[in-house]
């Protein structure tokens, strides 16, 4: 659980390659994509030395504080806390998410690829704060896994409650059909960074992400105040509020939702829910 | 388990049959000229029979309600003994009870008699879990929560859920309070509203947050009132809500009860019906929720149950032997305190209370220090 606030609701996360922009320097690249509105940044570097990569991360850093972007680093948990970055990003073939958490605390963000529902499912129970899911396509940065289909993005859109990031061969041009299997948060990598204006595409992807809706926000009334949000069901709200490891009791338009309901429970445009913590003394 | 109750409270509890027979007494004459409760509501409030788990501040708050009344039988089962940081709200105990470091149970069973002799009262030191929470809840026509933690009410509500008797749920912490009457084949049970044990942490509990008195007075009045209700029969009558208060900032808001989920094992509709020959499965099935040594959440104590009890003469010579030990002794419980400020108090049914550690391990070990045999010369 992130102490980062709202970082939930990032819809555009683009994960850098600078082999795929020979010639330009990568934090020129990187902040054209902020510029265009990627909302979520990772440093990827699987072949540079641990000092390459922990100068590029604190470079990263700097440029994605200037723009309010949560910062993620892959694989190295002693790089993320040296370079102050938000969190780290594991495979499934790295260290498990018990020893990242251990390593960087509960204030981290923890991100794990995924390719399967079972893959999905571990991670949330293992505390995972948001997963990868793909590849959905094909693609070259990695190159040798077979693509997870857009069948999986659905399935994985419905098993878990932490935010579900599509990854994997994503462009312009084939984001509206993973967004119309119920992605929400789409990442791209070559198709942003190889790209001679990389602003311009992010500016595409969120155009087309805004389009199936997910950038709407609905306006509910929470513990008397107004708050727009952009979970859609009750259990996705409690996380994106952070509560998820609390005992809530939660009243959605004066009737108690059951907890075993959260996951089933649509909010609407006016409802009114109150949530309070269980009082357990005696 | 112990039962506090002496020889003689028992058979003066036989006169309660005959209660019938005999005018309803003057004690009553305000409570039954209240029209909905009347001589008829009097009436059942003294053949009923309610159990209160827990008595600290909720519980002795709710056994004086109980007691004063007129409810026939009142049990009441505790696993702790009175300190001096329960008397700003356990309205039953008093200095002389924290110095004799009495279990709750006993000593409520005590002012409780000196307020209604005519109540039979049972009082068992005890931690309630799956082992006993059936012999205890059987006889019961309702369950009213004061205790201190979300594992055992989860427990309470399952086994009411099963025998078809209301929950009346309670909790306080700082200034806010929360009350609901959970009842089967109507509402959904506890477990559904607020996830199984392991959905979330534990809450904060009042040793850590505080708790201020007029709060716990606040739900136990809510708690009561639902109980004498239900208990006088006027069951069509009880809050169908969710009532959570903050009476500091003042706040009330209040919620509908949703109807039993179905697919619940404890309350889905229709259940109830079929439950009563399959109790025993259940409750076996239930074991793997009573796991000892507990650690007691901000209480910076572990409750340990030793596999076969001791007699308090064999715990106390074993603690002699460790001359270090402070040891206290009262016809309940043996307390024994050491200068690091550990300490730990043995109850004659194999329950040992260790304080001044969170850690298990720690606990055992101290445990141990039960079983040292004395040196004989």
């Amino acid at each position: 659980m992130s102490e980062i606030k709202n970082w939930r609701n990032f819809r555009l996360y683009v994960i850098t390659a600078a082999d795929c922009h020979p010639g330009r320097e990568l934090i020129q690249v990187m902040e054209q994509t902020l510029i265009g509105g990627a909302d979520m940044l990772q440093l990827r570097n699987k072949t540079g030395s641990k000092r390459e990569v922990l100068e590029q991360a604190k470079a990263l850093r700097e440029l994605t504080s200037k723009y309010g972007v949560p910062f993620i680093v892959n694989d190295h948990p002693d790089i993320a806390l040296e370079a102050e970055a938000d969190g780290v990003h594991l495979g499934q073939e790295d260290m498990p998410i018990a020893e990242a958490r251990q390593r960087l605390g509960s204030g981290k963000i923890i991100g794990i690829s995924t390719q399967c529902v079972e893959q999905a499912l571990a991670a949330q129970a293992a505390g995972a704060d948001y997963i990868g899911a793909g590849p959905v396509f094909p693609t070259r940065t990695k190159p040798d896994r077979a693509a997870v289909t857009t069948e999986y993005i659905r399935q994985a859109a419905e098993a878990v409650s932490i935010p579900v990031v599509a990854i994997g061969g994503i462009t312009p041009d084939n984001a509206e059909t993973v967004l119309a299997a119920g992605a929400k948060r789409l990442c791209a990598v070559s198709a942003i960074v190889g790209s001679e204006d990389p602003a311009a595409v992010c500016l595409a992807l969120r155009k087309t992400i805004a389009a199936a809706g997910g950038w709407q926000k609905r306006l509910i009334t929470l513990n008397g105040l107004a708050h727009p949000t952009s979970a859609s069901r009750l259990d996705e709200l409690i996380h994106l509020l952070g509560q998820g490891e609390k005992r809530l009791v939660a009243e959605l338009d004066g009737t108690v939702v059951p907890r075993s309901q959260w996951a089933r429970t649509l909010l609407s445009e006016g409802a009114k829910l109150e949530l309070v913590h269980f009082v357990g003394g005696g | 388990m112990l039962n506090a109750t002496p020889r003689s409270h028992m058979d003066a509890s036989a006169t309660r049959g005959h209660s019938e027979d005999k005018p309803i007494s003057e004690r009553y004459s305000r409570q039954i000229a209240f029209a909905p409760i009347g001589e008829r509501g009097q009436k059942r409030l003294a053949s009923a029979t309610v159990l209160i788990v827990g008595c600290g501040a909720l519980g002795a708050s709710l056994a004086q309600h109980m007691v004063r009344a007129g409810v026939g039988r009142v049990i009441i089962a505790d696993r702790d003994y009175v300190e001096p940081s329960n008397l700003q709200r356990q309205v039953l105990f008093d200095e002389s009870d924290a110095r004799a470091a009495l279990p709750k149970a006993a000593a409520a069973a005590e002012k409780l008699r000196r307020i209604n002799s005519e109540i039979h009262i049972e009082a068992h030191v005890m931690h309630v879990g799956i082992d006993n929470v059936w012999r205890l809840t059987e006889d019961a026509d309702l369950v009213l929560d004061g205790t201190d933690n979300t594992g055992t009410r989860l427990l309470l509500s399952d086994v009411c859920f099963q025998l078809g008797i209301p929950f009346v749920y309670g909790g306080v912490v700082g200034s806010r309070g929360m009350s609901a009457l959970l009842l089967p084949d109507t509402t959904a049970c506890l477990r559904c509203l607020i996830g199984n044990e392991d959905a979330a942490g534990e809450t904060e509990g009042c040793d850590t947050a505080g708790v201020l008195s007029p709060v716990v007075e606040f739900v136990a009045s809510l708690q009561a009132v639902e109980a004498l209700k239900w208990l006088s029969g006027n069951g069509a009558e009880v809050r169908k809500s969710w009532l959570s208060a903050d009476l500091w900032s003042f706040g009330v808001t209040e919620a509908a009860l949703p109807n039993p989920s179905p697919g619940c094992l404890h309350c889905a509709p229709g259940r109830l019906r079929r439950r009563c020959d399959e109790r025993k499965e259940q409750s076996a099935s239930m074991t793997r929720y009573y796991t000892p040594p507990i650690v007691l959440c901000g209480r910076n104590s572990v409750q340990v149950t030793l596999e076969a009890p001791l007699s308090t003469d064999q715990a106390e010579a074993a603690l002699k032997a460790n001359p270090a030990a402070k040891l206290t002794r009262n016809r309940y419980l043996l307390k024994a305190e050491w200068e690091n400020g550990e300490s730990l108090v043995y109850f004659p049914d194999g329950r040992v209370l260790v304080q001044g550690t969170t850690d298990a391990d720690r606990a055992l070990a101290l445990c141990k220090r039960l079983y040292h045999q004395p040196s004989r010369t």
